[in-house]
Order: C-alpha cells, then sequence, then structure tokens
C-alpha cells in the first residue's frame, strides 16, 4: 500500500515537472516571413 | 492642478511645468473636488470610479488611465449617469487601452463589417502599471465570443505577436485586461474581441507570486498591436496597426490629447466609453502624431 502511494506520488511530482518545462518552454508561433512596418502618413491618416 | 501622493515626483513634474502659471500642488486626489476645475485626469492606480462619480456629479469632465478590469467595469457603469447629467468620462485613456482603441477604431473604418479585433500589448510604465501588470497576468482573461464573454485564466493562450521595431516578436497571453469590454461597445455585431500581454518565462512562473522585486521607475520601451479582422466587399481581411514607445511617455500624450478635444467639444456624446465609441479616431491620431507618438501598419503577410 505504502509502496503504490510513493509510485503515485512520484508519478504525480514526475508529471507535474514535464507539465511546468512544457508550459514555460517554445514558443507562440512563427514570426511573419515577409513585410514589416510602415508608418501611417498622408493617405493613411485621411 | 497636480495631485499625487509622492510629494518628490510632484515636486519634479511641478518644476518641469513651471512656465504653466495655473499649476497647483496638493497633496490629496479629493482636492479635485474642491477645486475650480473642468476636467480631471485620473492616473493614480485605484479608486477612479469612486472619484469619477463625484466629479462629474460636481460637474467635472473625467479622463481615467485605469486599466484594471474592476475599474473599467465600474466607470462604465456610470454611463447612464453621465449621460443625464451631459458630462463625459473617458475611459482607459492610455497606451493599452486607449490608442489600441484609437487604432481599431480606425482600422475597422475600412471594414463593411468587422468581425474580430486582437489586442496586445508589451511594456509597462511606472511601478504602479508594472504592478498592475503583474496582477493582471494571474487573473481572469474575458474574451468575448459569439455574443458572449468567456472567461479564460490568465497566462494561457500563448501567442507570438509581432511588434513594431524595436520591440519585434513577444509571445503573449491572456490577462485580466480591460480592451475587450471597451471594444465590443464600439463594434456592434462583432464575433471575437480578445487582449493579450507580453510576458516572459519569469513572468509567468511568478505571475501567482507577490512581485519578487520592485518595479522599474520606468518599463523602458514598449508596443502595441491591433488586429482587425473583417469582410470588404465581401471578402477577408486583415489589417494589422501597432505603435511603439515608452508606455507611460505615450499614454500621458494620449490622456493629453483627449482632454483638449474634451474641452474642445469634439466628443460624440455625452457618457461613459472607451475611446473609440466616444471620439472619432482620425482627429487624435493626427493630434498624437504631432505629438511623437506615431502609428504604423503592418505589410505583408499576417501569420
Amino acid at each position: 500500500m505504502i509502496n503504490m502511494l510513493r509510485r503515485a506520488f512520484l508519478a504525480f511530482g514526475v508529471a507535474g515537472i514535464v507539465a511546468s518545462v512544457l508550459r514555460l518552454r517554445g514558443t507562440g508561433g512563427t514570426p511573419p516571413q515577409e513585410g514589416g512596418w510602415r508608418e501611417l502618413s498622408g493617405q493613411d491618416l485621411r | 492642478m497636480l495631485c499625487d501622493t509622492d510629494l518628490k515626483r510632484l515636486d519634479m513634474v511641478h518644476r518641469a511645468l513651471e512656465e504653466e502659471r495655473t499649476v497647483t500642488v496638493v497633496d490629496t486626489a479629493e482636492a479635485v473636488l474642491a477645486a475650480d476645475i473642468d476636467i480631471v485626469i485620473l492616473a493614480h492606480p485605484s479608486g477612479h470610479t469612486d472619484l469619477a462619480r463625484q466629479a462629474i456629479a460636481q460637474g467635472i469632465d473625467v479622463i481615467s488611465g485605469s486599466d484594471d478590469i474592476v475599474e473599467v467595469k465600474g466607470l462604465l457603469d456610470l454611463d447612464p449617469l453621465a449621460t443625464e447629467l451631459g458630462r463625459t468620462i473617458a475611459v482607459g485613456a492610455g497606451f493599452a487601452p486607449g490608442l489600441t482603441c484609437l487604432l481599431a477604431a480606425h482600422a475597422g473604418v475600412r471594414f463593411d463589417q468587422v468581425t474580430e479585433i486582437h489586442v496586445a500589448k508589451a511594456g509597462t510604465g511606472g511601478p504602479a502599471c508594472a504592478r498592475q501588470h503583474h496582477g493582471a497576468l494571474s487573473g481572469t482573461a474575458r474574451d468575448w465570443r459569439d455574443g458572449g464573454w468567456v472567461e479564460r485564466p490568465g497566462g494561457t493562450g500563448r501567442e507570438l505577436c509581432w511588434f513594431p521595431t524595436p520591440i519585434d516578436g513577444r509571445d503573449c497571453y491572456r490577462a485580466a485586461l480591460p480592451d475587450s469590454m471597451l471594444l465590443v461597445r464600439s463594434f456592434p455585431g462583432i464575433e471575437r474581441v480578445t487582449a493579450r500581454m507580453a510576458a516572459n518565462r519569469r513572468d509567468r512562473l511568478t505571475m501567482k507570486l507577490p512581485m519578487l522585486r520592485p518595479p522599474h521607475a520606468e518599463g523602458g520601451p514598449g508596443g502595441v498591436r491591433v488586429e482587425v479582422r473583417g469582410t470588404r466587399d465581401g471578402a477577408f481581411e486583415t489589417h494589422v496597426l501597432g505603435s511603439m514607445d515608452r508606455p507611460g511617455l505615450a499614454g500621458g500624450t494620449v490622456a493629453a490629447v483627449v482632454a483638449v478635444a474634451i474641452l474642445n467639444d469634439r466628443v460624440r456624446r455625452p457618457g461613459s466609453g472607451g475611446l473609440s465609441e466616444l471620439f472619432a479616431p482620425l482627429p487624435l491620431l493626427h493630434d498624437l502624431a504631432d505629438r511623437g507618438v506615431r502609428a504604423a501598419a503592418f505589410e505583408g503577410l499576417v501569420a
């Protein structure tokens, strides 16, 4: 019984650590492959 | 008239504005109500709703720079009272919300029907702004989806958002931000409105904890990005506008041009609302550009 509880806690602990790493690492997408920013002026502000 | 609980900062700002002979120094915001003024800009961390309620009752128009979701809701709830009294409460008059509302309204003009608006912001102004951001990341986000509010935990929904240079790409997350509440009122029939803020790994790891170190006096450069989607001539289009500036400086400039607009009677209607609701965006964007707060459009393939 004690061994089973130990294994359960260990499994939850490992799962929590893996979830935290996955949650903190990585990125939310890919940057735009083309284009850029252009300041609004003239016709844009009419 | 200047009010601040920080006497050192108050003295510094007072000296910077020494040519303004009408500046009077007082130490409590309550003094606003005793003063002979036409308009008040609320830029302190909390208590905007109560002060705004008292101010409009005394015939004073109000500009609030709060980005606290509870404050913004309280201020918007004053709309019937402000309308009845014929006073204006400009809610969320800062960098984001504020400039973002103006950019969304300006971008929306080119569409027959706006279907989605997605706002993102990066950076903070002063210490109170940084504390608000820290709290927002661990709060509950309110997204508008298909005619109703959907609540989601802050710190989720990672999305890489591309801001004007030098901010560039930042991972942004849901947070307790008021932008959706303000924008939904201006775009009837809109399907989705979301707001995200940039955060790094340390921000996310510590978001449930108190701030581990005091915030900087000035947060450095920041950016805003507004992605508007909709239909024009039967086709779906996306238009992305943004701006890059020091959030505190840009937010103060937005509040200042809004004050001038109210004093010059350029408000669409009396009452309480966001900038996209109460003002025509183009004149304010011109005023902001004249003062150095410039907007930009993203041209290219939007991911």
